[in-house]
Order: C-alpha cells, then sequence, then structure tokens
C-alpha cells in the first residue's frame, strides 16, 4: 500500500501534539531530563574543547615545531652553521635556535647536584620557548658574557645558591668551571627541575668541544608546515622531527581523552533518553484502553507505533533545543569567570571554552535520536496491543 | 498483499454472513466461547442479541467486528471471507466498513467532542476541514451542536456516549456495533440514544448489531438473537407490533425472559 506509507501522518501528529500540551508533567520530566543532560554535555564538551585548543597552543607557542638531532651514532652536529642557513632559507622560519646539551655536576659547598646542562643563544631559544618571561631573578641574556649561568629555582634551593654566587661545574673528561648565578627561573609546566642554561660558549669550553651543537629547534608561523619543513631537512641529510614525531604522547593525550569524552557524554544523553522511554512506557499503560479504541476504529499498529515514537522524537528534539540554549548560557557564563592561574606567575585567564555550532547540532540531534530509541520498546508494545484486551483496559 | 474490494450490494443481500465460527479461549482452562455459529444479517437489518453474562455475546460482536479471530468457521462480510484477513486489511475495513460503540465511550480525553467524533476520518488520511464539516453536522444530530468544544470530562455519560455514535458514524460504515451501548446509562439516556440509532437505521439503511441486557431496548429492533454458552438457542423477528420465534427458538431451556405477546 504506497499510498499509505507517502501519508502525511496528521492523525499521528495531532495526538502526539495533544499528549505533548496536555500532559504537562510527563512533558516537563522528559525534557528537563534532556534539556540538562544536553547542557551539561554541551558544557562539558566546550571546555574539553577549550582544553584540547590550550594545550595545543602550547605546542604552537611554547614549544619547537621542527627539532634537528645529531645522526645516529654521532654526539653532536657538525657544521651546524650551513644547517642553520638552510633552516632560515625554508619559508615561514620565525626562529632557529642552536642548542648544546650535557651532563654536569653542579657543586656549591657541601650540596652536589647533578643537572642537564644546556648552551644557548638566549634570544633564539627564548622566540622557540618563550622562556624569558619566566626569569625572575636576574636576566637570561646575561649568559652572553660567558662563565654565567641560569638555573631552575628548585636546583637552586638544592644547592643553596643565590645569584651572585659561584656554582663549580665538573664532569669526568670535562674542563671544571667556576659559573656565576645570574639568574633564576621557574620551570614552566612539564619542565624539567635540574635545568642550567648558560652560553653555547661556555658549553664548549666546559666539554672541550670545537664549533659543535647537539640540537637545533626551529619555529615556525604556521604549525602545520612542520612535517615538510622536518621532510625538506631531512633530504638535506639532517636528522629532523616535526612535533607530531616529538611529542606523539600529546596527540595520543588528546584523541584518548577526546573518546573517553564521547563515552560520558553518551552514557549521560542515555540515562536521559531512558527518562523518555519510561514516561512513554507510562503513557502507554496509562492509555491501553484509548489505544484499543483508535485500532477498533482503524488505527494500524503502525500508526500507533508511529505516535509513541513521534512523540519520543518531538520531546528529544524539544528537550535538545532547550538543553542548547542552556548549556549556551553555562558556557557563555564559565567563558566569563576570570581564575587565577597557580603556577608560572600567578597570570589571569580566562576558562578556555570553545562554543561550536557544531557539537551543538550533534548533540541535539543525537538527544533526539536517543530518545526516539528509547521510545521504541514502549512504541512496539503499543502497536502490539490485542484490540479487544486493551479496550477492556 | 491484495486488497478486499466490497461490491455494491442490494438491501435484501445478507451483510454479514457466518459459517460455523467457533472460538476457544486457550489461557489455562479452555473455554469454548462460540460453538460453531451460523447466521446472516441482512443490510439494513436492525439486530439485538441478548443472553446471560458469559454466554459469547461479547465475543460474537468482536468477530464480526474484526477485532478477533476465529478459532474455525467463517466470516463473510458483503461475501468477501474476512476471517483470516491481515491485521492492516482488517484496520482498513474497521475504519471503512466498521463502526464501535462500547459500553464505555472511549473518548480521548485531550480532545473536544467535536476532534473526537472527526478522529476515524483523520486515519483513513481525509482532509482535516472535510472531517470538521462532516463531525459537525453528526453532532447536531445527536443533540449535541452545543457542546462541540467540549472536552470529554466537560460532558455527562450520555452526552459522551452520543459522542461515541457520532465518531461511530462518521465515516459512513456500513455496519455500526454496539456492545451494551447504553449499560452504563440511565433508562432515558438509553432510550434516546436507542431513538437515534432506529431513525438513522431507517433514514440511510446502515445495518445495526446491539448486544443488550435491556429487554425494554431489545424489543425496539427487528431481530433479537439469544445466545446462550456460545450457540444461537432462539431467534425472534418482528412482525409488525409483535415478535414471533423462528423454528428453533428453543425457550424452555431457560426462563422466559423473553416475553412473547
Ligand atoms: N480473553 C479471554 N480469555 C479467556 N476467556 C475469555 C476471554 N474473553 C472472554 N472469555 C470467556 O468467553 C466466554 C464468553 O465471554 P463474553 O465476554 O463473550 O461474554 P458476554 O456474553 O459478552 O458476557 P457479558 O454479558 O457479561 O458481557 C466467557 O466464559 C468468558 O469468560
Ligand atoms: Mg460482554
Amino acid at each position: 500500500m504506497p499510498s499509505a506509507t507517502k501519508r502525511i501522518p496528521a492523525f499521528e501528529l495531532s495526538v502526539v501534539s495533544r499528549h505533548i500540551t496536555y500532559r504537562k508533567r510527563g512533558t516537563a520530566l522528559s525534557l528537563a531530563a534532556i534539556a540538562l543532560a544536553v547542557a551539561v554535555s554541551l558544557t562539558f564538551v566546550a571546555l574539553q574543547d577549550g582544553l584540547q585548543e590550550f594545550l595545543f597552543n602550547i605546542i604552537v607557542d611554547d614549544l619547537p615545531h621542527v627539532t634537528v638531532t645529531p645522526k645516529d651514532g654521532d654526539d653532536y652536529i657538525h657544521l651546524y652553521k650551513s644547517l642553520i642557513e638552510w633552516a632560515w632559507s625554508i619559508p615561514g622560519v620565525v626562529a632557529v635556535s642552536p642548542g648544546l646539551g650535557t651532563t654536569a655536576t653542579f657543586t656549591h659547598k657541601d650540596n652536589v647536584e647533578n643537572v642537564e646542562m644546556l648552551g644557548v643563544d638566549p634570544v633564539e631559544m627564548d622566540k622557540i620557548y618563550n622562556i624569558a618571561k619566566y626569569v625572575t631573578d636576574g636576566d637570561l641574556n646575561s649568559i652572553h658574557g660567558g662563565k654565567r649561568v641560569v638555573i631552575c629555582r628548585k636546583l637552586a634551593e638544592r644547592l643553596k645558591i643565590n645569584p651572585g654566587e659561584t656554582v663549580v661545574a665538573s664532569f669526568p673528561d670535562a674542563r671544571p668551571a667556576g659559573l656565576v648565578v645570574s639568574g633564576i627561573f621557574d620551570a614552566p609546566t612539564g619542565w624539567p627541575e635540574d635545568i642550567a642554561l648558560v652560553s653555547l660558549s661556555t658549553a664548549r669550553d666546559f666539554l672541550n668541544e670545537g664549533d659543535v651543537v647537539s640540537s637545533v629547534d626551529i619555529k615556525l608561523k604556521d604549525v602545520y608546515l612542520a612535517d615538510a619543513a622536518a621532510r625538506r631537512l631531512n633530504d638535506l641529510g639532517y636528522k629532523a622531527e616535526s612535533w607530531q614525531q616529538l611529542y606523539p604522547e600529546i596527540l595520543r593525550t588528546l584523541a584518548i581523552e577526546g573518546f573517553q569524552n564521547i563515552l560520558i557524554i553518551l552514557l549521560i544523553m542515555i540515562i536521559a533518553a531512558f527518562g523518555i522511554g519510561s514516561v512513554m512506557y507510562m503513557l502507554v499503560n496509562e492509555k491501553t484502553s484509548e489505544i484499543g479504541m483508535l485500532m477498533a476504529l482503524g488505527a494500524t499498529g503502525r500508526m500507533i507505533r508511529d505516535i509513541f515514537l513521534l512523540e519520543s522524537g518531538i520531546l528529544g528534539l524539544m528537550g535538545g533545543v532547550a538543553g542548547a540554549v542552556l548549556g549556551l548560557i553555562f558556557c557563555l557564563y564559565l567563558k566569563s569567570q576570570v581564575i587565577n592561574m597557580s603556577s608560572a606567575g600567578g597570570q589571569q585567564v580566562t576558562l578556555p571554552v570553545i562554543i561550536s555550532p557544531w557539537n551543538f547540532a550533534v548533540i541535539v540531534l543525537t538527544a533526539a535520536l536517543l530518545s526516539v530509541i528509547a521510545g521504541a520498546y514502549p512504541a512496539w508494545k503499543a502497536s502490539r496491543l490485542d484490540p479487544v484486551e486493551a479496550i477492556n483496559g | 498483499m491484495h486488497e478486499v474490494t466490497l461490491g455494491m450490494n442490494g438491501t435484501t443481500e445478507d451483510i454479514i454472513v457466518l459459517r460455523d465460527l467457533s472460538k476457544v479461549y486457550k489461557d489455562g482452562v479452555e473455554v469454548l466461547a462460540l460453538d460453531r455459529i451460523n447466521l446472516d444479517i441482512a443490510a439494513g437489518e436492525f439486530v439485538a442479541i441478548v443472553g446471560p453474562s458469559g454466554s459469547g455475546k461479547s465475543t460474537l460482536l468482536n468477530m464480526v467486528g474484526l477485532l478477533d479471530t476465529p478459532t474455525s468457521g467463517q466470516i463473510l462480510l458483503k461475501g468477501i471471507d474476512v476471517s483470516r484477513a491481515s491485521p492492516n486489511e482488517r484496520a482498513r475495513l474497521r475504519n471503512k466498513e466498521l463502526g464501535f460503540v462500547f459500553q464505555y465511550h472511549h473518548l480521548i480525553p485531550e480532545f473536544t467532542a467535536l476532534e473526537n467524533v472527526m478522529m476515524p476520518m483523520l486515519i483513513a488520511g481525509k482532509k482535516e476541514s472535510e472531517a470538521r464539516v462532516r463531525a459537525r453536522e453528526l453532532l447536531v444530530s445527536v443533540g449535541l451542536g452545543e457542546r462541540m468544544d467540549n472536552r470529554p470530562n466537560q460532558l455527562s455519560g450520555g452526552q459522551s456516549q452520543r459522542v461515541a455514535v457520532a465518531r461511530a458514524l462518521v465515516n459512513g460504515p456500513s455496519i455500526v456495533i454496539g456492545d451494551e451501548l447504553t449499560g452504563n446509562l440511565d433508562t432515558k439516556s438509553s432510550q434516546l440514544i436507542y431513538d437515534l440509532l432506529r431513525d438513522l437505521n431507517k433514514r440511510i439503511n446502515q445495518t445495526f448489531i446491539l448486544v443488550t441486557h435491556d429487554m425494554v431496548l431489545a424489543e425496539k429492533t427487528d431481530r433479537i438473537i439469544r445466545i446462550v454458552d456460545g450457540r444461537i438457542v432462539c431467534e425472534m423477528r418482528r412482525q409488525g407490533d409483535e415478535f414471533v420465534a423462528s423454528e428453533k427458538c428453543d425457550l424452555g431451556e431457560d426462563g422466559g425472559e423473553i416475553r412473547r405477546d
């Protein structure tokens, strides 16, 4: 009966709209459950997206996009000046920072600590890591003068050393050197606490090496050019890796958290949809004799089923839209909140909240779809009622 | 799936034919609710079915109304065997050919009297404007022209039952079935509804089959069929102002409930 399937469901819709408008308690209950779930999910997603962007911005702003390291088997990158020239020739490069890292033993009075000593060009390094702003006592550029060191605050505390005092750096095979502490910095989140920054030449003297470096960090204007840049340097015979290769754990964390969040949101919404399902179930029970009468009047099982499916879907959609409005209000409120960061110089930041229309659409439609699924059992049950038994209650 | 198309019928043709119709209920103990019923009802007949409680009157009506399926035997509606029709086909026939009124009105509480009457037309997919006009006419003819926009909880039992009657008639069914449709009403309301149905029956030749316990009402019909234990035990037909028992009438079996003047 093709004509029957294409019929506009005016009858079903009229019954649904009456149920929704006249049965205020059931409607309010269903709408509240879905609206709340959608609002919470949206807020959750907006915060999560904000956090992801926040993490991503750390990569973009405070980490190198490409890092060149010595070839396998080598300790150092030789002839690094031509590498730096090559690097600068790549379009979109904004910083190229050579570094020479080594382990050293720092001794101050009776205190001995092993440290990661890193020889750097303070200007270029700052362009990549934005480290200068973390230096509280003294100045990063002071290491230019040679025989100076800027150390992490935790390290300074362990060595019980103050700015202006001298620490002795030593290591087997290295040339011991006295270094004046010319600055102390707070380690940015994720940095080790045993870092000491010196000039490139100080590091070379200590290692008794010539014109070598152990790494070259590169920053680009567009973070997505990193792979291409790394490939180009690889083609030139260097060992270069992009941030995607360097920090796979960050990408993984983002992916895993994204998956977990989808699960949590689905769970919240399934629970809310169950609310609609149980409201529908009660409705079917309460309306059994009316359903039987409608069947006597010629309503097919399919029409009866569609009434309850439509009702579930419409309630889900209405609840979803209400939830979207509520969620938007939550998000805007959170976005307006200013919080004080406990670390890193106590900056004031706003909560990272990203309001995406795409997320709103997907979550609202998911809520409607889950509601229809939850309404399927009561709808099926109603459609299978025996008219005689139903009429007699 | 083919659609049963019902042919046009003369008034003399049997609109309902039951052949050896039996119904056995099988939950726990077996109950033989109908026992090989044979019955012919002509188009335009006004029939009452009477009998003691539990005798199978409702079961018989539900079979004829295509609300239930027989265990064995045949139901012919306008000459077509509908006893094994598909659920959708039965729904379509209930909508087009049959009108139902039960003891309780079963009006939908969220709809007004008018909208309740329109319901079978909307189920049929007819235009709302058309349904509204037709429903209005019918409500006027059952004397509820003033209460069309009232919801069922604002109507009395008798008024609600008249709305239910209008609803049963709205699609112009050829057969109207009433199962104790005045069972909940006082004598005056019952009389009113019977007179209304009788009037419709005379005017547009619709077939009415009514189950009743009330012999005064039964005697307003043309034919009284008495059922006991799932069998037709007695049939009487009106001749003028009198009822004449057919040959198979065995009144000795249970009391003299049916008076023979
Ligand atoms: N769904 C059912 N399951 C089991 N037995 C049933 C069912 N419906 C009816 N019966 C039995 O079938 C028999 C006929 O019942 P039916 O309802 O047709 O009687 P009735 O003549 O309409 O009685 P009443 O005048 O009390 O309405 C009874 O014995 C009844 O108990
Ligand atoms: Mg009965």
